[in-house]
């Protein structure tokens, strides 16, 4: 349990123990506690006092399966809020075998010097000049890094898009082949990160130092039982392994939500052109592989490494999120040039979902016609070199909505939505309006409740509820380290017995099913006060416009909860 | 009564012969309902069989029309 904390202006590493008011966190929980306690909400973004915290979950580096995933907070330069974006990869593994609680990178090297951050087996850590990495894209970036440093190691990274500080810029990570396709892609973290001047972080994964877990035994029996529930259930042990998240394609079109041609339609014309089912096929006939480990201790392998006509490798992983962004919301719909602009963003460093938007959202100011993929390639390629289209697109969105003067943005404090539309999915409309991370299906999909049938998308009732339910859930899930696609496993009671056990037996203690929710409320509660702090309120909890006016085809409905019920939405 | 059945995710695995692109056709009582139709294409419930219909999920006890273009596909958390 310690703190590396890393001031990028003297160039000093220190080695702390962890501070009492952040025992027992990791993850969301503890970036965003300690960025409510410790960065001034006012200050600026991209400024010196901001800080960069790279937190793995208090379960990352444990034999539990799929508890990989590394937390990343900041100020958001693209929101303005607090912001969490956490990515798979290895690298919170590697944390957790050294007993790293947090990386935690204050104020910021003189500008033009740009610097790596090493720490070896031992825990050793320092900064090494990295001017020689200079607008390097992160898959060159990548393979030199380790070569320089060994296979075993995990790089988290940044690409010209980071080092120009555009705020969709994300911070690449990489998967279990050394490829730096992961992305904590959110609210533009890789602009805080290059702003700091730091280009790459390189973490040995042969760590032998990891925290002790206070009942091994009893942890291995849980871990047993939790891999168990992950395998047994139809989602996480036979969908999302043959087809990934692309699976959603075809429920969330058959559903009418999936925003197409800039979140004018609710079902893409053609659809099953880039359906998860059609993915699948087309990998598996060019050779690639259709279900791929892409993380370190996953089961499910919902990860697939998209080839080329030749069989050559493009990209890992091709997922829903990036199949809508680039293609639904664009009217692209063929997968070679979705799975092109999706290498190209992982290279150049963006959020794939907020420059997917931009895309759509330029293409429907006019500047380009839909389903041109060419020009769309042309539009996220000026991204990497830097012109001054590509610094308008490479901030998002919103930025691109504004240059535009579109009346049709669809962002929510800044940042582009995800793949369910708010209309046809009236859950995510809360969350999307009321998350502290702004417009963000992982901090609350509500998609399962319809999928279930427990609730009506189309209608007002119960949605703030739901959402409500899914955003503490996800708060909570995302202090642990394990994914998102594996934790619907705890919808079952055997997962959730299991995983609670796991807890219990990692640090000692009788939590009760209760106490996982409340770690979420209070996580909610810390973000929402910085949010305040930095000057938002109700008013920001609000859609754009055109949600509440257009209908989406083909149920034509808008948006139809009130400002009132979405005020009542943290009602805790 | 017949309705045109698409299966999705791994669903399609379950019967031989199946082609995506084309689906099936299937023969049920006129008047079944949508758990009727799942019973005869024995897809539980704790599979996650979720059914729609132009657009929207229809509950179990949702109607089938006679010719109703039927999506079947496996019920889904997020991505």
């Amino acid at each position: 349990m310690k703190f590396l904390k890393v001031d990028m202006s003297t160039k000093s590493v220190n080695v702390e123990d962890v501070p009492q008011e952040y025992m027992g966190l990791g993850g969301r929980g503890l970036t965003s506690i300690m960025i409510n306690a410790e960065v001034p909400a006012t200050c600026d973004p991209l400024g010196p006092e901001n800080k960069l915290i790279v937190a793995p979950g208090v379960l990352s580096g444990t034999s539990l399966v799929n508890t990989s995933r590394v937390s990343i907070g900041a100020k958001s330069p693209l929101t303005g809020t607090i912001k969490e974006s956490n990515a798979g990869g290895t690298v919170a593994a590697a944390l957790g075998h050294l007993g790293i609680t947090a990386i935690i990178f204050e104020n910021q090297a003189p500008d033009g010097e740009l610097y790596i951050f090493r720490i070896d087996e031992n825990g050793d850590a320092s900064l090494i000049t990295a001017q020689e990495y200079k607008g390097m894209g992160t898959y060159a970036l990548s393979e030199k890094l380790l070569e320089t440093y060994g296979e075993k190691s995990s790089v988290l990274c940044i690409g010209p898009a980071g080092e120009q500080k555009l705020t969709a810029a994300s911070i690449q990570t990489t998967d279990v082949d050394g490829r730096p396709c992961r992305a904590a892609g959110r609210g533009g973290l890789g602009a805080v990160m290059g702003s700091k001047g730091l280009k790459a972080i390189v973490v040995d994964q042969r760590g032998k130092s990891a925290d002790a877990i206070a009942d091994p035994e009893a942890f291995k029996e849980a871990a047993k039982a939790f891999a168990k529930a992950v395998k047994e259930h139809p989602f996480t042990g036979q969908m999302l392994p043959a087809l990934g998240t692309a699976g959603m394609v075809a429920p969330v079109n058959s559903m009418g939500a999936f925003p197409t041609l800039n979140a004018t339609q609710g079902v893409m014309e053609g659809w099953e052109k880039i359906s998860g089912e059609a993915l699948a096929k087309v990998i598996q006939e060019r050779g690639g592989n259709p279900s791929h480990m892409g993380c370190a201790q996953c089961i499910v392998h919902c990860s697939n490494e998209f080839v080329d006509k030749a069989g050559k490798y493009v990209t890992s992983s091709l997922e829903y999120e990036t199949i809508w962004s680039m293609g639904g919301m664009t009217g692209i719909d063929d997968f070679d040039t979705i799975a092109q602009l999706d290498r190209l963003c992982d290279d150049i460093g963006v959020d794939t979902m907020d420059t997917g938007v931009a895309v759509a959202v330029a293409m429907d100011a006019g500047y380009k016609n839909f389903g041109d993929g060419e020009a769309a390639i042309e539009m996220v390629e000026e991204i990497g070199k830097g012109t001054e289209f590509g610094k308008i697109l490479g901030n998002g969105a919103a930025a691109i909505g504004k240059h535009f003067n579109h009346k049709r943005v669809p962002v929510v404090k800044g940042q582009a939505i995800a793949a369910y539309d708010p209309r046809a999915m009236q859950g995510n409309a809360v969350t999307y309006a009321t998350s502290p991370m702004g417009a963000d299906h992982t901090a609350g999909n509500v998609v399962g409740e319809y999928m279930s049938r427990a609730l009506d998308p189309l209608k007002p009732e119960g949605q703030v509820e739901a959402s409500r339910n899914t955003q503490i859930a996800m708060a909570s899930v995302d202090c642990t380290g394990l994914c998102l696609l594996a934790s619907f496993a705890l919808t079952t009671p055997e997962g959730a017995e299991a995983f609670l056990k796991a807890m219990n037996a990692k640090f000692g203690t009788q939590m009760g099913p209760d106490d996982i929710p409340a770690l979420g409320i209070r996580v909610l509660k810390e973000e929402l006060d910085f949010n305040r702090r930095a000057g938002f309120t109700a008013a920001d909890d609000r859609l754009p416009q055109f949600f509440y006016e257009e209908a989406l085809p083909p149920h034509n409905k808008v948006v139809l909860i009130s400002d009132e019920e979405m005020d009542s939405t943290f009602d805790f | 009564m017949k309705v045109r059945v698409k299966l999705f995710g791994i669903l399609g695995q379950r019967f031989p012969g199946y082609h995506h692109e084309q689906g099936m056709e299937v023969e049920i009582p006129d008047g079944a309902r949508v758990k009727d139709l799942l019973a005869h294409l024995e897809i539980l419930k704790s599979f996650g069989g979720v059914v729609a219909v132009e657009g929207k999920l229809l509950a179990e006890d949702a109607r089938l029309e006679n010719g109703a273009e039927v999506n079947i596909f496996q019920s889904v958390f997020g991505g």
